[in-house]
C-alpha cells in the first residue's frame, strides 16, 4: 500500500509539475504577445489568410467549435468588406446553421448598405433567426430602412406585420393610414404594435384609433392603447383611461396610471372623482398620479387645508400624506432661506 | 491499529483521486465553454444592444444594510450602466448607520408614495424615495428583515420582467448588464437565470476605475488566494456546470432572474442562513418538476468587483457561513440527489456538492487525524508525505493555472506581472490558504450540525468615506 501510494504520488508529481510550468508559460507568453499586438495594431490579413477565412466562412462545420470558427471568419470578412461579403452573408443567412445566420444578421446591420437592408427585411419575413434580433439591426438603420419596411405591413404572416408596425414607430408620419388599418387586425399582437406606433404620431387619425382600442377585449392591447392615448389623445382620452384604473388586469391598471401621468395636469378633472372610487387600487393610483404631477405638492404648500388635498390624503393613505408634508416642509424651509 | 490507518488512508486517497478527477473533467468542459462564450461575445453587437428599444428592460435591486461606506460608489456605477432601459432599486433594510442619510445627501432623495403589488413576502415598508438628480433611482426604506427579505421588497417594487440582484459593495462595469442580458435577449423564454464572474478587491471602486488590461490584483497573499479561489470557482467549475445543465449557484453579488419565475417559486426564502444558493436550487427543482425547458447560465465575463475580507477572521466568518448554507441547502433538497427525474441537477449537480463541499470537512479531518496516528504507530514516512503534498499542490496549481489562462484569454483584465505573481503563488495554496478554508468549513459544518443559523456580517474594509 505504502509503496503504491508513493509510486502514484511520484507519477502525479512528475506530471503535475511540468503541466503547471507549461500552463504558466502559456499564460505569460500568450499575454505578452497579446500586449505587443495591442501596441502594434492588428495586421490586415494577407491574401492567403483571406482565402482561408473565405473557405472557413463557406464551409459546413460538424462540431460546435467549428461553427464558432466559421462565425469568426464571417465576422472578419464582413469587417474588412471583402468583395465576397454579400455572397458569404447570403450563404450564412440561408444556410442550415442558426448561429452563423445570427452572425450574418449582425454583420448586415453593421454594413447598412441597401442590399444589406433588403436581405435583413427578407430575413425578417422568412423568420430566419429570432425576429427581434433582425428587428434590432433594422432599427439601427433608421432612416435608410424606412420605405423598405412598408411591405411588411401587408405580409400575410401576423408576426411580420407586428414587426413592420413596431419598426415603423420612429418614422414620423410614414404609413399612418396603414397603421390605423392595422388597429383592426385580427391578431392582437399586431393591434398592440400598431397602436404603440400610433402613440408616436400626431396625424389626424392617430388619436381616434388609439382611444378606440382602450376597449379592446385583449388586455395587452389595452395596455398599449392606454400608453399611446396618453401621448396622442391627451385630456380628451383622460376619462376613458381613468376607467382602466379599475381594469381586471394589473398591467392595464399600471399602464393607465402611467398614461395619466403623461397627460399631466389636464387629467386632473378626470382623476378627482376616482379619489372616492370603491376600488382601492384606483383610489391609490389617482392619489399617486396627483402626487406625481405636482398637484399634491402645490396644495400642501399653498393651500394645506383645502378639501381636495384632504380627499387625496384620504385616498392615498398616511404614507402619501407623510411624504407630501415632508416635501412641503423642505420647500418652505428653502423658501425661507431664499427670503433671508 | 495499522489496519485502521490503512483504511483511513485508503478512504482519503480515494476521495482525493475522485475529487481531482472531477475537477480535471470540469476544467476541460469549462475550457470548451469558455472558448464558445468568448467567440460568441466577440461576435456580439453590443453597440446595437445598448441602444435598441428591443433590449429587454431590467430592474436592478440592491439590498443594503449598514453600507454607509460602500454604497455610494456601488450605486454610481449602477446608474452609469450602459443599458437602454433599467431602474435601480436600493432597499435600505433598516440600517442603523448613516446609509439612508448618505443616500439622501448624495442623490437628493425626496419621499414619494408608490403603490406596489406585494407579491413577495417582506417586512413593512416605511417610505419610498425618488432621487431629484437620478430618475432611474428608487430607494425603498423598510424595517430590518435580512437580505432575503430586502430582495423580496425590491422584487415587489420592480417594474420590469427581469430583475438583477447586486450586492451593495459591488462596483459594476458599465457593460455588465449588457453582457449579463446578452443571452437572455436571444432567448428570454428559455434563459431564466444568469450569473457571471465577479472580481475581488480591497477597494472595488479604485480597482474598477483602472482601465481593462492594467487592472491590478491585490498582492497580499490573503487577497491573491481569494482571487484565485474565485477564478477557479467561476472559470473552471461554474462554466462547466452551466454547459452541463446544473448551474446551481447564482451568487448574490450579481444574478439575473426572470421575475415571473420568482413569483411562481415565491421569491427568496427567509428560512436559510444565506439566500442565493437556495433560490437557485429551488428554481431548478421547480422547473424540472414542472417539466419546463429552461437554462440557468454562468458566464465568464468579468462584470464587476466586490469587497473581499481583508483579515483571516473575516474570511473564516464568511466561508463558514457559506459552508453552513451549502449543508442546509443540500440537506433540504436531498430528495433530488441521484434522482434521475431531476436530470443533470440530480445526477451530477447535487452529488458534486455532496462530494466537494458537504463531505470535504469530514474527509479532511480524517486525513489530518491520520498523521499523528501514523506518527504514533511509527509508520510515518516524511519523504512519501512530502511527495504526496507536492503532487497535490502542483495538481491544484495546474487547475489554478487553467483558471488564470481561461480568464486572461477571455477578458485580458489584469497586468502581466500580476498574472505571473498569481501563477507563482498557486503551488503554495495548499499550505498557505487551504488550512484557513479547512478551518472555515469545519466550523461551518459544526455550527450547521448544532442548528445555528445566525451570522455575523463581515465588517467593511477600512477605506475612505464615500462622497
Amino acid at each position: 500500500m505504502h509503496a503504491l501510494v508513493l509510486r502514484a504520488s511520484v507519477l502525479v508529481l512528475a506530471a503535475a509539475f511540468p503541466l503547471w510550468l507549461l500552463l504558466s508559460l502559456t499564460v505569460v507568453v500568450g499575454r505578452a504577445r497579446y500586449d505587443r499586438r495591442q501596441r502594434t495594431g492588428t495586421r490586415k490579413p494577407s491574401r492567403r489568410q483571406a482565402e482561408r477565412l473565405l473557405r472557413r466562412a463557406l464551409g459546413s462545420p460538424r462540431t460546435e467549435w467549428g461553427e464558432w470558427r466559421k462565425i469568426t471568419a464571417i465576422d472578419r470578412l464582413a469587417r474588412m468588406r471583402h468583395p465576397a461579403t454579400p455572397h458569404v452573408l447570403y450563404h450564412a443567412l440561408w444556410g442550415p446553421d442558426d448561429k452563423a445566420a445570427a452572425a450574418a444578421i449582425r454583420s448586415l446591420g453593421a454594413l447598412g448598405d441597401l442590399w444589406a437592408i433588403e436581405l435583413l427585411v427578407a430575413a425578417l419575413r422568412g423568420g430566419r433567426v429570432s425576429r427581434s434580433r433582425v428587428a434590432s439591426q433594422l432599427e439601427r438603420l433608421y432612416p435608410e430602412a424606412g420605405f423598405l419596411l412598408l411591405p411588411l405591413l401587408r405580409d400575410p404572416e401576423p408576426a411580420v406585420r407586428f414587426w413592420g408596425a413596431t419598426l415603423l414607430t420612429p418614422y414620423g408620419s410614414l404609413a399612418e393610414v396603414e397603421l390605423v388599418n392595422l388597429t383592426r387586425d385580427e391578431d392582437a399582437n399586431v393591434r398592440a404594435a400598431a397602436v404603440e406606433a400610433l402613440g408616436h404620431r400626431h396625424g389626424p387619425y392617430a388619436a381616434g384609433a388609439t382611444v378606440a382600442l382602450l376597449e379592446d377585449p385583449v388586455w395587452f392591447v389595452r395596455v398599449h392603447a392606454a400608453r399611446a392615448a396618453g401621448h396622442v389623445a391627451g385630456a380628451e382620452a383622460a376619462p376613458a383611461i381613468t376607467r382602466l384604473l379599475t381594469d381586471e388586469r394589473w398591467w392595464v391598471r399600471t399602464a393607465a396610471k402611467d398614461a395619466l401621468e403623461t397627460i399631466g395636469k389636464d387629467a386632473v378633472p378626470a382623476l378627482v372623482p376616482v379619489l372616492s372610487s370603491p376600488d382601492r387600487f384606483a383610489r391609490n393610483s389617482a392619489a399617486e398620479v396627483l402626487q406625481d404631477i405636482g398637484l399634491v405638492d402645490h396644495l400642501a404648500l399653498e393651500d394645506p387645508r383645502s378639501s381636495l388635498l384632504r380627499r387625496i390624503y384620504k385616498a392615498g393613505g398616511p404614507r402619501l400624506r407623510a411624504a407630501a408634508e415632508a416635501r412641503a416642509a423642505q420647500a418652505r424651509a428653502a423658501r425661507r432661506e431664499r427670503a433671508a | 491499529m495499522n489496519e485502521l490507518l490503512t483504511v483511513v488512508v485508503a478512504v482519503c486517497l480515494a476521495y482525493l483521486l475522485l475529487l481531482n478527477l472531477v475537477y480535471v473533467a470540469l476544467a476541460a468542459v469549462s475550457a470548451f465553454e469558455n472558448g464558445v462564450r468568448r467567440r460568441e461575445s466577440a461576435a456580439e453587437d453590443y453597440e446595437t444592444l445598448a441602444s435598441s428599444r428591443f433590449t429587454i428592460p431590467v430592474s436592478v435591486i440592491v439590498p443594503a444594510f449598514n453600507e454607509e461606506t460602500s454604497l455610494v460608489p456601488a450605486i454610481r456605477s449602477m446608474l452609469d450602466l450602459e443599458y437602454p432601459e433599467f431602474e435601480v432599486i436600493v432597499v435600505n433594510d433598516g440600517s442603523t448607520d448613516g446609509t439612508l442619510g448618505t443616500l439622501h445627501e448624495v442623490f437628493g432623495l425626496e419621499p414619494f408614495e408608490t403603490f406596489v403589488r406585494a407579491v413577495f413576502p417582506s417586512a413593512e415598508v416605511r417610505a419610498v424615495y425618488r432621487s431629484r438628480t437620478h430618475e432611474k433611482l428608487l430607494v425603498v426604506d423598510k424595517e430590518n428583515g435580512g437580505k432575503a427579505d430586502a430582495m423580496n421588497a425590491g422584487f415587489n417594487a420592480a417594474r420590469y420582467r427581469f430583475v438583477c440582484g447586486m450586492d451593495a459593495d459591488m462596483v459594476i462595469a458599465p457593460d455588465a448588464l449588457l453582457k449579463g442580458m446578452r443571452l437572455v435577449i436571444q432567448d428570454p423564454g428559455r434563459v431564466v437565470g444568469v450569473a457571471s464572474q465577479l472580481g475581488l478587491a480591497l477597494d472595488p471602486g479604485r480597482v474598477m476605475a483602472t482601465p481593462r488590461g492594467s487592472r491590478p490584483v491585490e498582492r497580499r497573499p490573503l487577497f491573491a488566494y481569494q482571487h484565485l479561489d474565485f477564478l477557479r470557482a467561476f472559470l473552471t467549475n461554474r462554466l462547466a456546470w452551466s454547459r452541463l445543465g446544473f448551474m446551481l449557484c447564482a451568487s448574490g453579488g450579481f444574478h439575473i432572474w426572470r421575475r415571473d419565475l420568482l413569483e411562481e417559486i415565491g421569491g427568496y426564502s427567509l428560512g436559510f442562513t444565506c439566500e442565493d444558493i437556495e433560490l437557485t436550487f429551488r428554481a431548478h427543482e421547480y422547473l424540472l418538476r414542472e417539466g419546463k425547458e429552461y437554462a440557468v447560465l454562468s458566464l465568464p465575463d468579468y462584470i464587476g468587483a466586490t469587497e473581499a475580507p481583508d483579515t483571516v477572521r473575516k474570511l473564516v466568518s464568511q466561508r463558514e457561513r457559506w459552508q453552513r448554507v451549502i449543508n442546509e441547502t443540500v440537506w433540504h433538497y436531498r430528495r433530488m440527489c441521484f434522482n434521475p427525474s431531476y436530470g443533470a441537477v440530480g445526477l451530477l449537480g447535487l452529488p458534486f456538492y455532496l462530494l466537494t463541499e458537504v463531505l470535504a470537512p469530514a474527509v479532511e479531518l480524517l486525513a489530518l487525524a491520520s498523521l499523528p496516528l501514523a506518527f504514533v504507530l511509527g509508520v510515518f514516512d516524511l519523504s512519501a508525505f512530502l511527495v504526496m503534498v507536492g503532487a497535490v499542490a502542483f495538481l491544484t496549481a495546474s487547475l489554478t493555472a487553467v483558471a488564470i489562462l481561461l480568464d486572461d484569454v477571455h477578458s485580458r483584465m489584469y497586468r502581466l506581472r500580476d498574472l505571473a505573481w498569481l501563477l507563482l503563488l498557486a503551488p503554495f495554496d495548499l499550505v498557505l490558504y487551504r488550512p484557513i478554508i479547512f478551518w472555515s468549513r469545519f466550523k461551518g459544518t459544526w455550527r450547521y450540525l448544532r442548528g445555528d443559523k445566525s451570522w455575523e456580517r463581515f465588517e467593511r474594509n477600512v477605506r475612505s468615506q464615500a462622497v
